[in-house]
């Protein structure tokens, strides 16, 4: 056959990187976490290397409180929008006054005082088909993300119930009157993923933790003549919502290494690393993947530890958990300065 | 109290199992191999899908949620590499819930998930799909002001109010932690020791591990959900391979 080009040089017996990690993800990946002089993941990254979140508050204009978070490739947005729940909606379950925590957890949960959702928009992932129902991923998402909010109790129900104290009665000056739950402020949590490139809780959570940090409650109260709940326009007597500690996700994949392959046909066990906050190639290689929710808002010793989540193998023994906590609360500190200075 | 099983009752699925323990009961099907659609065709291995139905009403994010666990934990104990291009379809309906289910303090999704993990593995078992080791599952409570409770039933749980924490966790037959769950409010050393007492109840002990037989009864016998397993399955065995005994 005759061709007009010049002779190709022979074919190489090497192909380029992103070939290479397209036809084979997994020995690509660990052929940089088991390079001899210089081990990286493929991102460039150390095994233990976060990425540092930016976060930025108070964006939209429209919400009670807002935030645009950062982590790498992955950006999310959160806004917080609060509505107001008559009394006389709630179907007759009143709460008179929460004592113990729990109770307040029952509260918020069965008048469904949070309300999140996730929403992914198109062309944020390659696996989300736009158009279509939210995926089994959107759903598991807000799942975790609910039941973070409800098992932390993050929010006050005090912060949430429009209270009105009647008036004293003439007659009786000495007892004073009770004050009546008239209404809750419902808060939306939305949240909404621009790009996903892996470790979408730790940035769906943080844009929630930093807009509810930020997001500030208009003044309501119970109008005796007009029966309705009223706001006040003053900014100076909105309120913040105040928060209960401050827990921060820290999500690690565990990516099982591949033994060589011997004669014998037999695998030899490879080795495990355990990746902090994984982007969106490692998360498909890695089938293990754990999230610590920690919280040192009362100190490093205490109870730290507000929620475990592992699953899809067995690569991480007791003991290698012990310094995922660390590497956690490491990560917990880092990650309220950066929150800190959002709000300057 | 020892879990209840019913292994290959429903005769149009390739295999089945029924499962009661502490007010729960569930009832799973397996199907697979069988065919796959082509959008959830995976080359080298098969496709696993898990349906969890709710005792009441329609499936929820709440069930898509243990569906994911269900899903991740299986993947790993199916030997997926030896039926490629195929999908194992594997439903779980809840059948009935004990009354406190809302109300004792914990999530109702991490009481369950011990429950239907079992339903699932039995289910797998009886359909006899290719599996790399068992698994075996058990919650712990720590409740605020008395000592842990291990699989606890939901009255249990209430009467123990308030829990301080509560933590799911299944172990292979080698001892290897596939799925953790905790919620509450915890330390590492609580979280430790909770996983330790988990370990002993789900994994059989080292000295009493024969070479290839399950026969040996040891002190732990007891509450040990490996060696009730290991029976479930041994009864199910002496079962179909009673014309080889019979005389």
């Amino acid at each position: 056959m005759a061709t007009a080009t010049p002779a190709n040089p022979p074919p190489a017996l090497s192909f380029p990187r992103p070939i290479f990690a397209a036809v084979d993800p997994h020995p690509f990946l660990q052929a940089h976490l088991a390079s001899k002089n210089a081990p990286q993941r493929a991102n460039g990254r150390a095994a233990a290397e976060f990425r540092t979140p930016a976060v930025h508050t108070g964006s939209l204009t429209h919400c009670n409180g807002s935030a645009v978070v950062r982590l790498g490739n992955t950006s999310v947005v959160c806004g917080v929008r609060a509505e107001v729940l008559r009394e006389e909606d709630t179907q007759g379950e009143t709460f008179a006054s929460a004592a113990t925590e729990s109770e307040e957890r029952e509260e918020i949960e069965r008048l469904r005082l949070l309300v999140p959702n996730v929403e992914l928009s198109t062309g944020s992932t390659p696996n989300h088909i736009p158009g279509n129902a939210p995926s089994a991923f959107a759903q598991t998402l807000i799942t975790r993300l609910r039941s973070i909010l409800l098992s932390t109790s993050l929010l006050r129900p005090s912060d949430l119930r429009i209270l009105y104290t009647p008036p004293s009665n003439p007659d009786d000056a000495t007892a004073d009157p009770e004050p009546a739950v008239k209404a809750y402020w419902v808060l939306y949590i939305d949240v909404f993923f621009i790009s996903i490139d892996g470790n979408a809780l730790d940035a769906a959570w943080l844009s929630i933790l930093a807009a509810l940090r930020t997001t500030v409650l208009p003044h309501a109260y119970w109008d005796p003549e007009l029966e309705a709940i009223l706001c006040d326009d003053h900014v100076a007597t909105a309120a913040k919502l105040e928060l209960r500690g401050l827990p921060i996700p820290s999500t690690f994949a565990v990516f099982e290494g591949r033994g060589e392959w011997d004669e014998s046909g037999e695998e030899e066990e490879g080795g495990n690393w355990v990746l902090s906050d994984p982007d969106a190639f490692e998360e498909s290689v890695c089938r293990e993947r754990v999230t610590l929710l920690v919280d040192c808002s009362d100190g490093e010793k205490g109870d730290v530890l507000r929620k475990v989540e592992r699953c899809g193998g067995g690569g991480v023994g007791r003991e290698e958990m012990r310094t995922l906590v660390k590497r956690a609360v490491e990560r917990w500190h880092e990650v309220t300065k950066v929150l800190a200075k959002s709000e300057v | 109290m020892a879990p209840e099983a019913t292994l290959s009752h429903l005769h149009r699925a390739d295999g089945s199992a029924t499962y009661s323990h502490n007010g729960y009961c569930i009832i799973g099907a397996v199907n697979g191999p069988v065919e796959v659609m082509r959008r959830d065709e995976l080359p080298e291995e098969a496709t696993i899908e898990v349906n969890v139905r709710p005792a009441a009403g329609v499936g929820s994010p709440k069930e898509r949620h243990l569906e994911m666990l269900l899903h991740n934990t299986l993947r790993g104990i199916i030997l997926t590499r030896s039926i490629p291009r195929t999908l194992v379809q594997i439903t779980l309906q809840v059948r009935s819930l004990p009354e406190e289910e809302t109300s004792c303090g914990v999530s109702p999704s991490l009481i369950i998930l011990p429950h239907l993990l079992h339903t699932a593995l039995l289910a797998l078992l009886s359909a006899s799909i290719p599996l790399s080791t068992i698994l075996t599952s058990t919650l712990i409570a720590i409740p605020a002001n008395s000592s842990p409770l291990t699989s606890p039933t939901a009255p249990d749980l209430l009467r123990a109010k308030p829990i301080r924490s509560a933590h799911v966790f299944a172990f292979s037959a080698d001892g290897k932690m596939l799925l953790n769950e905790s919620d509450g409010t915890f330390n590492f050393e609580e979280w430790d020791e909770a996983a330790e007492t988990a370990e002993q109840v789900c994994c059989r002990d080292e000295g009493g591990v024969g070479l290839g037989e399950g026969m040996e009864v040891d002190g732990q016998e007891g509450g040990n959900l490996d060696v009730w397993l290991r029976e479930v399955v041994n009864k199910k065995v002496q079962w179909e391979t009673r014309w080889k005994s019979a005389k």
